[in-house]
């Protein structure tokens, strides 16, 4: 069988099958690694941030090195962090929800996802080259246009390559949706989480164009002394406000529609019911998707757009709270009545619907315009945002992380440190960022790099403080569980959830070709309808046939390796033309590996029916 | 080349609807002059000093009214201006009767800056190349904080003001 062949395997050959392969579930867990990677390293950001702010006046890191920590810290969670996750889940479930082989182009996923890589390791390089970007993770110009040394363009080349990957990556997964589902799969019957991977996967195709866009202007502002936003030459600064929070706002619901997929699909397992208002689901799935684009001004109430502009945009982003209302009830009315087991992947789930909903009711505060007056650029906003992204997002990637570990890996993650993990992570989350509400209050604004003491932020500051902790070490503790349950973890079968879904019709972790006859889809939560009319699992659509393969290519690791060159010379052209030839060699590496791959046809290769054949015998 | 009819309707629309996006937006822009909607009044931030609400007399608290007071600041990294008093030396400090009408309008030279009074209304985003203004009425009398919430640099948490708000008599 392949395991004992991976096993003799060097680890040179495994780690060239990493480098070249098209397979969405290794580059699931390439994204899985590499997202991980990402956030412990914005977890340790957050942390010098913490220890800075433990005391009035502390003096732990300097005001300039603060700064960095607050811009990279966001900059990381967002883009290298929280999307890589998410993709890392899309990846490993989406194609095994629809019954399909692989994604529509898996040559483009492996490329989306090299980008993004290499996108994050150019931006993270600027800590090396003189100073890591410091303008905060909104980059507002003229600060970002104006702040000197590297780190600025560090930020715009890196987000700029690792976007492009991100786009790469939601229009292949909307083609995937759209093309590949298998027999009797229809949209009505596709799960929740395969329909939030849908929905975000065309917010990326919207919104990313929009910071394409702003990243170019304030590329040629900063490194080719053009004027976008630079006032005194007739540009304008609010013009990078409108593009930035025209892709940033959609780009929360982007993080958070997946995470409300990973829990609809957790609750309805663990309740052992069919989710509550399917249809109301999905439709409130497309609502708050849709809704999302037209709310981009309310991160901007105070900047003096007028009264009607503000007005507008508070109704249309109060109007959000409606579907997401919807949400939420469905989930408890899932949970009325079920048979409910609560484990690791539940728990995270249970803990997400308080949380999320206090991040729900300050964002409602914070909608009306007059009201934002006070909040605006407080720690009221750090705290509701907080509150969203990590009681939702991250919340949702832990649970959809013990949730299809065993598919991912064939091994379940152990419970008791599991459940160690949520606990101290949950405290520490509602420690953290609760009293941050009350510090934006009393006026505490954003991004400060000390406070003075008697002002009434001492206490809050320290709680704050240690809640991180908290989490720093439910992190960890998870970290552990990883790395035991590799190693000594109890081996999952095909189905250890009692599933609901396709993916837990076939073994865990899945042949590399996934389904052996694709499967005949018969209406919402496949398996379970097979299960309850007393058959093992899904009868298939199509008799035992060869399958068709893609190979694998080591063309989108080069082509992204290009990328990352040719961003060293855009940047340091600025000093000297010879840097150019950066470019040069950079864009010929690009071109040249585009060139190979229009020229040389790759029409795959087959898998003998016998073969398959030889496999179900084993 | 071949296109398949159903391909060919569809790329057709496509590019005649965006051709016609780019016609509505044209005319909007160069004949009608139409501008996105934003703040009215714009300034040129090389030459702030020379505009009529910021000339050097005219910074810090000026009574314009009965009851009326109209506060012109302009904020740079990382201060605030509000004038010079009648000796020469630079305002740290502003009273305001309570009860009282005030238009705050600011200004900056360089990067965008925040203006909060915190535990009040007062809350602007202060950008190059505009004035923006707000308008409140101190209910309260108390010494309040002038803060940069508005991200701008190294020495953001530097930049503060008090306005202190004191009775009528």
């Amino acid at each position: 069988m392949s395991n004992s062949i991976a096993q003799n395997r060097s680890f040179g050959a495994a780690m060239w099958d990493y480098l070249t392969t098209v397979d969405h579930k290794k580059i699931g867990i390439m994204y899985l690694v590499a997202g991980g990677f990402f956030f412990l390293l914005g977890g340790l950001e957050a942390m010098a941030i913490r220890w800075q702010l433990i005391k009035p006046e502390n003096d732990f890191v300097s005001a300039g090195f603060y700064n960095e920590l607050i811009t990279m810290h966001g900059t990381t969670m967002i883009f290298l962090a929280a999307m890589p996750l998410i993709f890392a889940l899309m990846n490993a479930v989406v194609p095994l929800q629809i019954g399909a082989r692989d994604v529509a182009f898996p040559f483009l996923n492996s490329l989306g996802f090299w980008l993004f890589l290499f996108g994050g390791i150019l931006l993270n390089c600027s800590w090396f080259l003189g100073g890591a970007p410091d303008a905060g993770w909104t980059a507002y110009a003229p600060l970002s246009t104006i702040s000197p040394g590297e780190g600025v363009d560090f930020y715009v080349l890196g987000l700029q390559i690792s976007g492009a990957g991100t786009l790469i990556g939601g229009i292949n997964f909307l083609v995937t949706i759209v093309n590949m589902r298998a027999p009797g799969m229809t949209y009505m019957r596709m799960p929740l989480f395969t329909w939030t991977a849908f929905i975000t996967s065309t917010l990326i195709l919207f919104a990313f164009p929009a910071l394409t866009v702003g990243l170019f202007l304030m590329m040629f502002d900063r490194l080719f002394g053009s004027g976008f936003f630079d006032a005194s030459m007739g540009g304008n600064s609010v013009i990078w406000e409108h593009l930035f929070w025209i892709f940033g706002h959609p780009e929360v619901y982007i993080l958070i529609l997946p995470a409300f997929g990973v829990f609809s699909d957790v609750f309805s397992t663990f309740s052992k019911k069919r989710l509550f208002g399917y249809t109301a689901m999905v439709f409130a799935t497309v609502l708050i998707g849709f809704l999302g684009f037209m709310v981009w001004a309310h991160h901007m109430f105070t900047v003096g757009l007028g009264p009607a502009a503000n007005s507008i945009f508070a109704v249309a982003t109060m109007a959000i709270a409606v579907p997401t209302g919807i949400k939420i009830f469905n989930w408890l009315f899932t949970l009325w009545g079920g048979n409910i087991k609560i484990n690791s992947a539940m728990l995270w789930a249970l803990g997400f619907i308080p949380s999320f909903t206090l991040g729900g009711m300050t964002g409602v505060m914070l909608a009306a315009a007059s009201a934002d007056y006070q909040y605006h650029d407080s720690y009221f906003v750090v705290a509701h945002f907080h509150y969203v992204i990590v009681g939702g997002v991250v919340f949702g990637i832990f649970s959809g992380l013990h949730y299809w570990w065993p598919k991912m890996f064939g091994r379940i993650l152990d419970e008791t440190l599991g459940k160690i993990t949520f606990w101290t992570f949950f405290v520490g989350f509602h420690l953290t960022f609760f009293i941050q509400h009350f510090l934006g209050l009393m006026g505490m604004p954003r991004r400060y790099w000390v406070y003075l003491e008697d002002q009434g932020l001492d206490f809050g500051n320290l709680i704050s403080t240690i809640g991180a902790f908290f989490m720093a070490i439910g992190a960890i503790v998870f970290l552990y569980n990883v790395v035991i349950t590799s190693i000594k973890g109890e081996k999952a079968g095909a189905d250890p959830w009692d599933g609901r879904t396709l993916e837990w019709s076939i073994p865990s972790p899945p042949p590399h070709y996934n389904f052996t006859q694709t499967p005949l889809v018969r209406g919402l939560d496949p398996l379970w309808i097979e299960k309850s009319e007393g058959r093992k699992g899904m009868t298939p659509a199509e008799p035992l046939s060869d399958i068709h393969m893609p190979n694998g290519s080591i063309l989108p690791f080069v082509m992204s390796l290009g990328l990352f060159i040719a961003g060293f010379g855009f940047i340091y052209q600025k000093y000297d033309l010879a840097w150019l030839s950066l470019v040069f060699i950079g864009m010929g590496i690009l071109l040249g590996s585009m060139l190979i791959r229009s020229l040389k046809d790759d029409l795959g290769y087959h898998i003998h029916k016998e073969d398959l054949e030889k496999e179900a015998r084993k | 080349m071949h296109l398949h009819k159903y391909e060919r309707i569809w790329l057709i629309f496509g590019i005649s609807s965006l051709v016609l996006f780019l016609v509505v937006l044209g005319v909007g822009a160069f004949y009608k002059g139409t501008q996105p909607p934003s703040h009215l009044a714009t300034v040129d931030p090389t030459k702030v000093e020379e505009h009529e609400a910021f000339r050097e007399e005219n910074l810090g608290l000026r009574k314009v009214g009965e009851n009326d007071y109209i506060v012109s600041v302009i904020a740079s990294a990382f201060n605030y201006n509000f004038g010079k008093d009648d000796e020469g030396n630079t305002i740290r400090k502003i009273e305001i009767p309570v009860g009282s009408n005030v238009l705050f309008q600011a200004t900056t030279t360089d990067v965008i800056h925040g203006f909060q009074l915190a535990g009040t209304n007062v809350n602007m985003m202060v950008e190059p190349g505009y004035i923006n203004s707000l308008k409140t009425t101190f209910k309260k009398t108390g010494t309040y904080t002038l803060i940069c919430n508005e991200y701008c640099g190294t020495g953001h948490h530097l930049m503060a003001f008090e306005v202190e708000v004191i009775d009528n008599e």
